[in-house]
């Protein structure tokens, strides 16, 4: 009866401090925030050897276009990494005008960007032409 | 005799062994970075600026129509001889495509982008001027003066990295100024950072 109650009031300490999260917009690492149940150095090693053996790594989540003030076509990409690992890669995104033909410019060229682990990231293209209405994006490894 | 034929074949497989010149795909390039700026570099640089410069819309006229745009000095910093217009070239290509500004050949940081400009405006006040047919040359006060320059500089530091390495860093500051009042429009900062070993030269 005694190790029933001690072990309900371990799960209820850790029940309250998960309901004790920061706001969204904060991100605190392990390694810096306060172990958990489920990320501690006990844990944390499996959960991320599992994570490299399954493959985790970037993802994007969304890609949205639109005209800029100056009439310009403006790319948004939100992405994520699902490793535990930064991720460093090199994206290209190439402009297609309104007959789906590509259109030649200096700025589609191979650029870097990188997502640390566990974390959103954000890209951001303009085209350089008016006529550009839609996009293409390729991606390669960091060399 | 038996020297000479080893000697000989020994040379044929040396030269075999040379490596040989091959294309690089400048497209897309798998080829390993390097100290030193490479085409890559100013490839990435000039685009992260003009995307910059472009959505800035700084380089929006009011009342429509396009600005006229210099280049003004854009200085090398850094300890390589490299030509600015490895950076500037694509810049202002782009800037002219994309219709925002039109650049003038007829001043600039380093003279003259086209000195024939001026050639002919000599030719014109010559003798030879008679030449040639006068509506053809082209008159007095017709040049249009840049209302835009761009200008800047590309610098390097090179840090110590640790004891087998170090770290180089360039920096391409570019800045839009308004001729007519003097006032600073547009300016960015790229980084383009290196590290490697302490053997690699950056110079």
């Amino acid at each position: 009866m005694k190790t029933i109650t001690n072990i309900l009031l371990v799960v209820l300490a850790f029940t309250f401090i998960a309901c004790d999260q920061p706001p969204a917009q904060i991100h605190v690492r392990e390694g810096i925030r306060s172990d958990t149940l489920g990320s501690n150095i006990v844990t944390r090693p499996v959960a991320h050897a599992f994570s490299a053996l399954i493959g985790e790594r970037i993802e994007i989540d969304k890609a949205v276009t639109m005209r800029n003030d100056t009439g310009f076509l403006e790319l948004h990409i939100n992405g994520h990494n699902r490793s535990y690992d930064t991720k460093q890669f090199r994206y290209r995104i190439e402009w297609l005008d309104a007959n789906g033909l590509m259109i030649q410019t200096k700025t589609s060229t191979w650029l870097p960007a990188s997502a640390m682990g566990k974390s959103s990231f954000s890209l951001k293209a303009v085209a350089p032409r008016v006529e550009a209405v839609d996009f293409r994006m390729d991606t390669k490894k960091w060399e | 005799m038996k020297t000479k034929i080893i000697i000989t074949l020994v040379g044929l497989l040396l030269a075999g062994c040379a490596q040989e010149t091959v294309n690089i795909d400048v497209v897309n390039d798998e080829g390993k970075a390097v100290m030193e700026l490479d085409y890559r570099d100013f490839a990435q640089a000039a685009s992260e600026m003009i995307q910059s410069m472009i959505s800035s819309g700084a380089l929006k006229k009011p009342g429509g129509g396009r600005y006229v745009m210099t280049t003004a000095r854009v200085t090398n910093d850094t300890m390589q001889r490299i030509d600015t217009d490895q950076l500037m070239a694509k810049i202002e290509e782009e800037l002219l495509n994309s219709r925002q500004v039109v650049m003038t050949s007829a001043v600039g940081g380093k003279g003259a982008p086209d000195e024939m400009i001026y050639e002919m405006r000599d030719i014109r006040d010559s003798a030879t001027g008679d030449e040639f047919k006068q509506e053809t040359l082209a008159g007095k006060r017709t040049l249009e003066a840049p209302e835009l320059s761009i200008a800047g500089k590309i610098f390097q530091r090179n840090i110590r990295y640790d004891r087998n390495r170090q770290q180089v860093e360039y920096y391409f500051q570019l800045m839009v100024t308004d001729l007519t009042t003097g006032l600073r429009i547009w300016q960015k900062e790229s980084i383009i950072g290196k590290r490697g070993s302490n053997r690699s030269v950056a110079w």
